[in-house]
């Protein structure tokens, strides 16, 4: 089944052409890595699949929903791990945890969130306020959150981004994981190094515009 | 029951956030002190002519230290981007809406309270009488500074001179609740009785519920866009 379907998405800011015609479409399953240079709008991209954006024109489904008119069943299904990580500075970890599941309608129990913040390894750090947690820190929680969603589609901005080489193979773990669970997975990242292994389809957004690559072509230098 | 879960969970959060951080309250409970102290020096006047004006300058103090409190309210989902988690709630934004009006007017409610005993010192009020009403009076005007100022502070949240903004867009449109709140204030502080200002109360009544009830249909488009 398709999980992710635009077409000819595009997005200006005034005078300034962001995303030019953007097609594309993911099955489940499939985690879809988007490279590109800083400005190409890949998060502007993400934002609009995570209906925080309306495309300037286009049209977009998630899982068979219509990204304009069914936006609520949208956010029910799907996770976005933003670069700022939705979390309140003066909250601790687990008081994150608990106020962003209750928004979703979800009261995991402190057993699942004691599990999910070890899982991360930052267990040890549950009862800290998140104003004193350093980036990394931040980012493993935000991926505990998504742990325990568990969601249909799973939208990552710069995943990798701030975590040390343990957290990023938490990361991929999870992501693999959810792959298993036949959820689809669409990523922006700088770094081919730490997305190739977990890709099964690439692309390469300049200039608004979105070219698919093959994975083969995250070896070479050529396109990057 | 997902939507009283999600406005529970925002007082909450708000609550908590605040009782750790004490940030809004206390910059409120400050700028309240700055403004009774200005006026109770500036005024040297006797009991009754105090009570011609007092009632101005209570709501006066109550507006801006309101108008501090609501400011903070969605600036402070701008940490971290938190402000996108909410837009992003699979729920009506309604109770988003609903659980941030309960909060800010928690917020400003207890300053109120806290205040008055203030006002009664340094302006020499007897209000032993009329204490149960002017707290109506207060709720009621307090409900309908929140559940406007709530929908302005999301409006006005992403724009960049917020600070400014908040005030010149929310004083017109609370006009009405200031200036009931006033008179009912005077008439409860001047012992009159309760007919003769109630009609100010029904004013602040209706206020409410058509304010409360539009602000609630407009705050999924503000989040939305």
């Amino acid at each position: 089944m398709t999980a992710i379907f635009c077409h000819d998405l595009s997005k200006s800011y005034g005078h300034y052409q962001v995303l030019d015609g953007i097609s594309l479409t993911i099955q489940e399953g499939e985690c879809f890595a988007l490279f590109g240079p800083n400005g190409a709008g890949k998060t502007t991209l993400l934002k609009i699949l995570a209906t925080l954006l309306r495309p300037s024109e286009g049209h977009y489904e998630i899982l068979g929903l219509d990204g304009l008119k069914e936006k609520e069943a949208i956010r029910a299904n799907i996770m976005f791990l933003a670069h700022g990580a939705h979390l309140y500075d003066d909250l601790n970890a687990k008081e994150n945890l608990e106020f962003a599941l209750a928004l979703r309608g979800l009261s995991p129990t402190q057993h699942e969130i004691k599990l999910a913040l070890d899982r991360v390894t930052i267990g040890a750090f549950a009862e800290m306020k998140v104003r004193n947690y350093s980036a990394g820190m931040k980012k493993r929680l935000a991926l505990a959150k998504a742990m325990l969603v568990k969601p249909k589609v799973l939208l990552l901005d710069e995943p990798f981004a701030a975590l040390d080489t343990a957290g990023t193979e938490i990361m991929r773990e999870y992501i693999r994981e959810r792959l298993s669970e036949h959820s689809a997975v669409l990523m922006s990242t700088h770094d081919r190094e730490k997305a190739r292994p977990i890709s099964s389809r690439a692309g390469m957004l300049r200039q608004g515009t979105l070219q698919e690559i093959s994975i083969e072509a995250l070896h070479s230098d050529d396109l990057f | 029951m997902t939507f009283f879960n999600v406005i529970r969970w925002i007082v909450w959060k708000d609550l908590v956030i605040e009782l750790r951080s004490r940030e809004t309250m206390s910059s409120m409970v400050f700028f309240a002190l700055i403004v009774i102290f200005i006026f109770s020096f500036s005024f040297s006047m006797d009991q009754q002519a105090a009570r011609e004006v007092i009632a101005g300058i209570i709501w006066v103090a109550f507006a801006f230290t309101g108008i501090i409190g609501l400011g903070k309210s969605f600036s402070t989902e701008l940490q971290n981007d938190c402000l996108e988690a909410l837009q992003m709630v699979p729920e009506s934004k309604g109770a988003i809406y609903l659980g941030k009006v309960v909060a800010n007017f928690l917020f400003i409610f207890v300053v109120e309270i806290l205040l008055f005993p203030m006002f009664v010192i340094f302006f020499n009020l007897d209000v032993v009488e009329e204490i149960s009403i002017l707290l109506l009076i207060f709720f009621l005007a307090t409900v309908g500074l929140s559940a406007v100022g709530t929908l302005f502070s999301a409006l006005t949240v992403q724009i960049r001179a917020r600070e400014v903004m908040l005030p010149i867009l929310l004083l017109p449109m609370v006009i009405p609740v200031m200036i009931a709140a006033v008179e009912a204030t005077k008439g409860a502080l001047n012992g009159d009785p309760l007919t003769m200002y109630s009609q100010w109360l029904e004013l602040l009544a209706i206020f409410d519920v058509i304010f409360t009830v539009v602000s609630f249909w407009l705050f999924e488009f503000v989040m939305d866009n």
